[in-house]
């Protein structure tokens, strides 16, 4: 079978910074992606714990090349100062590239 | 006397012993937990409870003398959001973010704390005026819209200036700046308006008016006779959370401690005499100042991250909910009810019950 290149960002970052990137996404045409709720300790210290407000969120997006520096440009310059937030890309292969 | 009484039994109510006791299982690092669906539910219960009871008192008591109440209720807390912001900025060196966002957050109410304040009063077999449930949601949304107002003018004239040392063409550029505080503060706006806790607060007291006391009989089991113990329920999540922060508070400040006790009892205070002097109960005035002293530590977190984001949580949740919810219902709850007692002539033989039930 023959599977497409694209690639794969993760984000981990607080559940109230969930809302801007989808905003974001949304702005670059994405509208696929999945979220779940985590929890983990990081530079901001252990989160997940207390209140929901505070917990972390790990959002997946799969996307073609084309796009994925302008999202990554968008995201680092507008929240990586304000919110508790890392991503990371790897490359997965696809069966239905024109989905993406 | 009266007072350290007052707070020395208040002590001893299952709503402040089991929020101790969170506080203490949270330091003992023990693994006690409220099951988290059970800790969302909770505060939409005490929402629901709290509605439809001020929509019943509503029904009975009109609507006509509940308006000039929530008038001075929202002036005060505009005039309370400022004057916290000018001390934060100009005492507390805080930098502009988290001044407005700390000063929004004490301007803001606690739902949590209303809740407290009810049962506190049940306790005391005294009532209060139905129409403070409806002041409780149209004050939530007030401090914080005046705060990201005033944060996205500062931040376009910052934006202005700057700009204006480059060049001196810059009026697409205040446009811009303009539109964006708009969109932003009608998108607070909206999710402050549409969020869960007005919306069932609000959709409550309409129920409640609607089917009025008879109405009530058939679920008064469990929005009325559960509703301090959901209350005690609840306080032992929320002495777990106060718990974790215990070491976070050291992070805060000398300053921002001070702030957060002396704020809300001046305020508390204030709201009690001003209540008074508009004619409200004496349940009703203890009422009013908590709701003019609490702090908002569920709502302010959410509606803040993303209007100002520049602004550090660990501040404005920390003093909210490790300082100033903790002294607002042990410490300055009794303080407010006995000088709402003392200015309520008739109110001193309830002072007198009370001194006597927390002997015996």
């Amino acid at each position: 079978m023959k599977l497409y290149n694209v690639k794969l960002l993760t984000i981990t970052c607080e559940i109230l910074a969930q809302k801007n990137i989808i905003e974001i996404l949304k702005k670059h045409n994405i509208s696929g992606y999945t979220t779940y709720e985590v929890e983990g300790n990081g530079a901001r210290g252990l989160r997940g714990q207390g209140l929901q407000i505070e917990k972390n969120v790990k959002i997946e997006i799969i996307m073609r090349e084309e796009k994925l520096s302008d999202v990554i440009e968008e995201i680092s310059r507008t929240m990586f100062a304000d919110f508790a937030l890392v991503l990371y890309v790897c490359d997965v292969g696809v069966v239905r590239t024109e989905k993406f | 006397m009266e007072i350290l009484q007052l707070i020395q039994s208040n002590l001893l109510t299952p709503i402040i012993l089991f929020f101790l006791f969170g506080i203490i299982a949270a330091r003992i690092k023990s693994d006690l937990k409220i099951p988290e669906a059970i800790s969302e539910f909770l505060p939409i219960y005490l929402l629901a409870a709290i509605g439809l009871h001020g929509g019943i008192e509503m029904r009975n008591t009109g609507f006509e003398n509940m308006l000039i109440p929530m008038l001075v209720a929202i002036g005060l807390s505009l005039l309370f959001t400022l004057n916290h912001y000018q001390i934060l900025r100009r005492l507390g060196k805080f930098n502009i973010f988290d001044s407005y966002a700390l000063a929004s957050t004490y301007g803001a109410v606690g739902a949590v704390t209303f809740s407290v304040g009810l049962s506190f009063l049940k306790n005391q077999g005294v009532s209060s005026e139905g129409y403070l449930a409806a002041i409780l949601a149209v004050l939530e949304p007030v401090a914080f819209i005046l705060a990201i107002f005033l944060t996205n003018m500062a931040v376009s004239k910052q934006i202005r200036a700057k700009k204006q040392s480059f060049t001196n063409d810059d009026s697409s550029d205040i446009d811009v700046g303009l539109n964006q505080t708009k969109t932003k503060l009608s998108q607070v706006l909206h999710e402050s308006i549409t969020g869960k806790a007005i919306v069932i607060l609000l959709g409550s007291i309409v129920i409640g008016y609607i089917i009025g006391e008879s109405g009530f009989d058939s679920i008064r089991i469990v929005f009325d006779e559960m509703f301090t113990g959901a209350i005690v329920i609840f306080m032992i999540e929320m002495g777990i959370i106060a718990g974790q922060r215990l070491d976070d508070i050291k992070k805060v400040g000398i300053f921002l401690i001070a702030f957060a006790v002396i704020m809300p009892t001046f305020n508390g205070i204030v709201g009690v005499l001003v209540a008074t002097a508009m004619g409200l109960s004496l349940g009703g005035a203890v009422m009013f100042g908590l709701l003019l002293a609490s702090a908002s530590f569920i709502a302010a977190p959410a509606v803040l991250r993303h209007a100002i984001p520049q602004a550090k949580p660990s501040l404005y949740i920390t003093s909210a909910l490790g300082i100033t919810f903790p002294y607002n219902i042990i410490v300055l709850l009794p303080i407010m009810f006995a000088i709402s007692t003392l200015v309520h002539s008739e109110g001193t033989i309830d002072l007198f019950n009370y001194a006597l039930k927390g002997l015996t």
